[in-house]
């Protein structure tokens, strides 16, 4: 029987976050990014951070309205049908924020050396490609010792701190992800890469819940060490099963983030004020938006 | 309403591409002309091609395999892909990167900020003169893969002299050549691109070099229209031909069966 109890507040575990942390994000497009996570980044300002993603955009723009954003490494930067990362953009063109692009196959083999304690992880996609010639210290060309073949050796990612927003818990970190889901993303393997790992979930369940159903378990608690209960933590993105995008915020985030003063006035309204349940709030409280959202219809 | 529009000409195009039992890699592209284009189209062709001469063909997207064409969602929102019937919803992301890499997929399709005369695709940035950063483009995604490892990717764009430029500004995805580096020295599985359906021509990259080269020209459209709209001068297959018009029966398919609200072919 786990003994360890690792439920801790959103401001406590967004805490445990220094100034200049390399951070990975789960998350992919427009799914189960983590949001209200980086919203209390914001609140506390913790800023100077090198976030890794798969396909992210919403989290890393608002670090970057925030002027929090150091670096950025993935695979996209961008809100879908609603066009680029607006702050995030200007960011990279003022020179603010540091980008490196790699593909997903590119990614997805640093996430996956890491898992295994590896330092790298060789692969094709990027020959011939000036991803392969942007950075020294994460891509190198090598040859094949059986085949001769050419291949990039891709710089595993060894982040501080792994941040992902799932679906239900029990008290110790047994993360469990729903028997129909949309699988479209690599979590599980950004988590079994992570050195310290935060996981934000929509509900903590009782851990007979768990037992009852362990193969759903897809982050067990011996990789975790704290566990958030965070409703709509991905909000206005989706979590898959759970609800749906709110188009509607997600088109007024847009539209805000079109100048830097627009996007400053974004988080004054919806981040800057206090906590995750007040954030709710703004857009009427949990119960509003899930009437909204059609959950449970 | 004429016979048949630039976007019925376009899907009959690369339906004619794909073969039975192809395995179709079908994107999510966002909003407007780029979804018709990276979607609209790719969807089309392939359901005139499971139509008429490639049953078997069947298309991945979304991260579904075989998803059922005749149920098609009503809104593209996340709910659309988490409760769409299909054959198989793979495990995880890396799957669909393992099946890449792998060489599974046959037919591919690619949309661009820029294309160059060897197929090098640009969807990451486009730089001043002086190679500084001008404008932060979306990212790479797995188009890079595409061009490495699928047997035949189609690329789909309109032609236009800003997006069809002599050098792209920065290789997101290698087609067959940039300055001394040729695709040959790194024995990559796949090919390299195939075609280029474009609303005035279609094009390949079978003659000499690897340089683009228009291989059909649409009905109506003269090859100094075509070289007008890039900012190229392409090469000219030696036997240039009319792109085949749809088949009456094709068009009626498209209209009445595949997409009688224009859902896929909006504009």
């Amino acid at each position: 029987m786990p003994s360890r109890e690792k439920v801790v507040s959103l401001r406590d575990a967004a805490a445990r976050i220094p100034p200049g942390a390399r951070v990975a994000f789960g998350g992919n497009i427009m799914r189960r990014q983590v949001n209200a996570f980086a919203r209390e980044l914001i609140r506390q300002r913790i800023g100077d951070l090198t976030i890794y993603s798969f396909a992210g955009g919403f989290a890393v723009d608002m670090l970057a309205a925030a002027g929090l954003l150091k670096r950025y490494e993935g695979v996209y930067a961008g809100l879908f049908w609603h066009g680029l990362a607006p702050s995030f953009r200007r960011g990279v063109e003022a020179g603010a924020i540091e980008v490196r692009d790699y593909s997903e196959s590119a990614q997805v083999a640093r996430f996956q050396a890491a898992c295994n304690g590896n330092s790298f992880m060789p692969i094709r996609a990027l020959l011939g490609t000036d991803m392969a010639k942007q950075d020294p210290e994460i891509t190198v060309e090598m040859t094949c010792p059986f085949t001769g073949r050419s291949y990039t050796a891709m710089r595993a990612i060894e982040p501080d701190f792994t941040v992902i927003h799932g679906y239900t818990a029990d008290a110790y970190g047994n993360v469990q992800w729903p028997l129909a889901r949309d699988a479209d993303d690599v979590d599980q393997i950004i988590a079994r890469g992570s050195n310290r790992l935060i996981v934000t979930v929509e509900r903590i369940v009782p851990h007979e819940e768990v037992k009852a159903n362990p193969h759903l378990t897809y982050i067990p608690s011996q990789w975790v060490e704290a566990v958030v209960e965070v409703p709509f933590g991905a909000h206005p993105l989706a979590c898959d099963t759970v609800h749906d995008e709110d188009e509607e915020a997600i088109r007024a985030y847009a539209a805000a983030g079109r100048t830097a003063a627009g996007a400053a006035d974004y988080l004054d309204k919806y981040v800057h004020v206090g906590s995750h349940e007040a954030y709710l709030d703004a857009f009427g409280g949990l119960a509003a938006l899930k009437a909204r959202l059609g959950v449970g219809r | 309403m004429s016979a048949y529009t630039t976007n019925e000409l376009m899907a009959a195009a690369i339906a004619r591409e794909i073969e039975d039992g192809d395995l179709i890699f079908v994107g999510v592209g966002t909003a407007g002309r780029a979804f018709t284009l990276a979607v609209g189209l790719p969807v089309v062709a392939s359901r005139i091609a499971q139509a008429s001469h490639a049953p078997d063909a069947s298309i991945y997207w979304g991260n579904l395999l075989t998803p059922d064409l005749s149920r098609m969602p009503e809104a593209w929102l996340q709910d659309a892909f988490t409760t769409w019937p299909c054959a198989a919803q793979l495990q995880e992301t890396s799957q669909k990167i393992d099946m890449l890499g792998k060489a599974r997929f046959d037919i591919s399709f690619e949309s661009a900020a820029q294309v160059d005369r060897y197929g090098n695709l640009n969807i990451t940035r486009l730089d001043r003169p002086d190679g500084s950063l001008k404008t932060r483009l979306v990212g790479c995604l797995a188009q890079p893969e595409h061009l490495a490892f699928v047997r035949k990717p189609i690329i789909v764009m309109d032609l236009d002299p800003r997006r069809f430029v002599p050098d792209v500004d920065y290789v997101t995805s290698f087609g067959y050549r940039r300055g001394g580096t040729r695709r040959e020295q790194y024995a990559l599985p796949g090919p390299g691109p195939q075609r280029v359906v474009t609303d005035k021509a279609v094009f390949d990259f079978a003659g000499e070099d690897n340089v683009m080269r228009v291989r059909s020209l649409h009905p109506g459209v003269t090859l100094d229209e075509v070289t007008a709209a890039m900012g190229f001068a392409p090469a000219v297959a030696p036997d240039l031909a009319e792109t085949p018009p749809p088949a009456a029966e094709t068009v009626e398919l498209v209209r009445t069966v595949i997409d009688p609200d224009k859902k896929l072919l909006r504009v």
